[in-house]
């Protein structure tokens, strides 16, 4: 109970660190690390296939390509205004608050976690019964890549 | 074949941008509207197979596996489907002409297509989850067209767009996870019958409120309204349809209306929660319209106040209430789509959208100031238009169920309505042609050609509104009507 804490207070700490860091590079890393939390979590909650996916996958793979878009680009922090960092951390406070309030009456009314139907080996339910969930995750997939497509492409392109 | 309506448009898109090194324009305008066509024609034929027939759910072979493909079509999403391929194919007919200028068409098209694959693929699914990947996917895709002009305001209004809509994602799939953990699935019918088991009221109060914020912020309703008068504007003109025509109502009204009738049951609690903001949504947009000076933003505002007007119909849950309700939905999809697109000439014209600088324009661009005149009407319920008609079934059914107050409230935002189109219509089109204007000229061919189908349907649904109520709206206000029991079916669960 006490390490769930640890790394729950962990994750929140770190994904914060993510948005407050002005180096790019730090904030990578500390998304990384926050990641690298979760899929802890997800181990210790018996979710071993979402552990391996979100520590391989996005604390590894995306964190990878984070740091070689950085160090290709080797841009400089942005600059941020002061309002901003204010707020941020004011509206953090006020919503970890409420959570804090809200969510333990919340969760102590809540039934316990039925038996899911769709039973089964990993991949059975993956390629089985969650077929749909692929199809739209290539799409997702896909759109991501025309996003990165249309927003990258060079200005003034014109097809004439 | 139902599955093609999601397959069809991710594999074109797929090849699109290998298509377009051969040919930059003319095979992917025309791969592209083929499409849109195709689904088009696909939705009637299947309206007609579907009218006997009833709701069913499809399942595959692949490579001799039997492949479970959950895909579920009743009176309601076939009506989505048929509103989605209509304004789509208008909307891609109009940027033949219009994306010229923003050069990368092919990549356009893809995006264009996911988005169409991202709609109906969330109209098609019976599975809480399955919504919420399809919105992602008509959702990135829609960050992407936002942007596509690659200006700052542009790129500015797509961000605060992401932003704002990952937190209704995140509010959405929040709701999905707890929901899946009180009932153990996420099918509809599993969800709903998980419910009725359950006696946890809180953390059906608790999902609902979830639910009202992401799928609000993605309707645009009232108090989430924030992110919709930058983006749709910024976006190019046939986005703009796509969006204030389309996505708002298949990720916003659709999927609220589909899981509060079909999931949770309409109570008459979340139906007076629904109204409130609806009429909220209404009045006041209507009332931020009438201060805008730039074209694009005051049609943006517009969708939002009609937007409540839906969502009123669909609250109020009397059969003519969602009868109304829906039949506003398409109405509005199409006026809005043409109005947006009809604003598309008029910027490409005359290169502004602030109504102050123009005048005049009806001299200069007669077949788009009429297509402009039917839209406004339309929209602002002028008879015999179409959306006099769903407006006055929407009053009627408040009348009907006793609600005075919401009545006046509907009667009054249309008043408004009127009030800030034939503004628009006296700035942009009628009175002295400015000096500037006067080498402006008439728009091309295919965007003219969508115009006119649009403002053709407007009157067309107008005058014969009867046969459409029976065609298309009362099979889909019959689904909803059947509350829970139409999820029920023969899915080996």
């Amino acid at each position: 109970m006490v390490l769930q804490i640890i790394l729950l207070v962990g994750l929140v700490l770190f994904s914060v660190l993510a948005i407050l860091v002005k180096d790019l590079l730090r904030a990578a890393i500390s998304l990384a690390v926050a990641s690298l939390l979760l899929g802890i979590i997800f181990f210790r909650m018996n979710a071993p296939y979402a552990g391996v996916f979100e520590i391989s996958v996005v604390a590894g793979l995306i964190t990878v390509l984070f740091m070689l878009t950085i160090a290709l680009t080797k841009g400089g922090a942005a600059a941020e205004s002061k309002a901003a960092a204010i707020a941020f951390p004011a509206f953090f406070v006020v919503f970890a608050a409420i959570d804090v309030l809200v969510m333990r009456k919340l969760l102590a009314r809540m039934p316990a976690i039925a038996a899911p139907a769709e039973a089964g080996t990993f991949g059975q339910v993956l390629w089985n019964a969650r077929t749909l969930d692929l199809v739209g995750q290539i799409a997702v997939i896909f759109a991501g890549v025309f996003a990165v497509l249309a927003l990258f492409r060079k200005r003034n392109d014109k097809d004439e | 074949m139902i599955f093609l309506f999601i397959a069809l448009p991710l594999v074109v898109a797929g090849l699109l941008p290998l298509l377009g090194r051969v040919s930059k324009r003319v095979l992917p305008d025309a791969l592209a509207n083929a499409v849109l066509l195709f689904l088009l024609v696909e939705s009637v034929l299947m309206g007609k197979h579907l009218a006997g027939s009833g709701p069913y759910v499809r399942t595959f072979s692949w490579l001799g596996e039997p492949v479970n493909l959950r895909l579920a079509v009743d009176g309601f999403s076939l009506f989505m489907l048929f509103t989605i391929s209509l304004v789509g194919l208008c909307a891609g007919i109009f940027s033949i002409d219009y994306m010229k200028h923003y050069g990368a068409k092919a990549n356009y098209w893809a995006l264009f297509l996911v988005m169409i694959a991202g709609m109906n693929g969330l109209v098609l699914s019976a599975d809480l989850f399955n919504v919420y990947i399809f919105l992602e996917v008509a959702a990135i895709a829609s960050y992407a067209l936002v942007a596509f002009g690659l200006e700052y305001d542009e790129l500015e209004a797509a961000f605060k767009y992401l932003m704002l809509s990952v937190v209704a994602s995140a509010f959405v799939v929040i709701a999905i996870a707890v929901l899946f953990g009180v009932t153990g699935d996420v099918s509809f019918a599993a969800v709903a019958r998980g419910l009725q088991d359950t006696d946890s009221r809180w953390v059906v109060a608790a999902c609902t409120a979830f639910f009202i914020m992401g799928f609000g912020l993605k309707a645009a309703l009232m108090p989430f309204h924030a992110w919709l008068p930058d983006a749709h504007p910024s976006a190019p003109a046939p986005i703009s349809a796509m969006l204030s025509g389309l996505l708002i109502k298949v990720s916003g009204v659709y999927a609220l209306t589909r899981i509060f009738f079909n999931v949770f049951g309409l109570t008459p609690a979340l139906s007076t929660v629904l109204m409130g903001l609806a009429t909220l949504s209404m009045i006041v947009a209507a009332f931020l319209a009438l201060g805008q000076k730039d074209l694009k933003r005051m049609l943006a505002y517009s969708s939002i106040s009609q937007v409540g007007y839906i969502v009123l119909g669909l609250g109020l849950g009397t059969p003519l209430g969602i009868a109304g309700g829906l039949f506003h939905l398409i109405n509005h999809a199409l006026a809005k789509g043409l109005l947006f697109l009809n604003s598309g000439s008029v910027q490409q014209a005359t290169g502004t959208r602030n109504l102050d600088e123009m005048g005049g324009l009806a001299k200069r661009m007669p077949i788009t100031a009429v297509t402009n005149l039917v839209g406004a009407l339309s929209i602002s319920g002028v008879p015999p238009l179409n959306g006099f008609w769903s407006k006055l079934i929407i009053i009627v059914a408040l009348v009907q169920a006793g609600q005075w107050g919401f009545a006046v409230a509907a009667v009054l935002a249309s008043v408004l309505t009127l009030w800030y189109y034939l503004l628009i219509q006296r700035k942009a089109f009628f009175g002295k042609l400015d000096e500037r204007w006067k080498d402006v000229k008439e728009a091309p061919f295919w965007m003219l050609a969508s115009n006119v189908i649009l403002a053709l349907l407007c009157i067309g649904i107008g005058l014969f509104f009867a046969l459409t109520i029976k065609t298309w709206i009362q099979p889909a206000t019959d689904a909803l009507g059947q509350g829970v029991r139409i999820a029920l079916g023969p899915w080996g669960m």
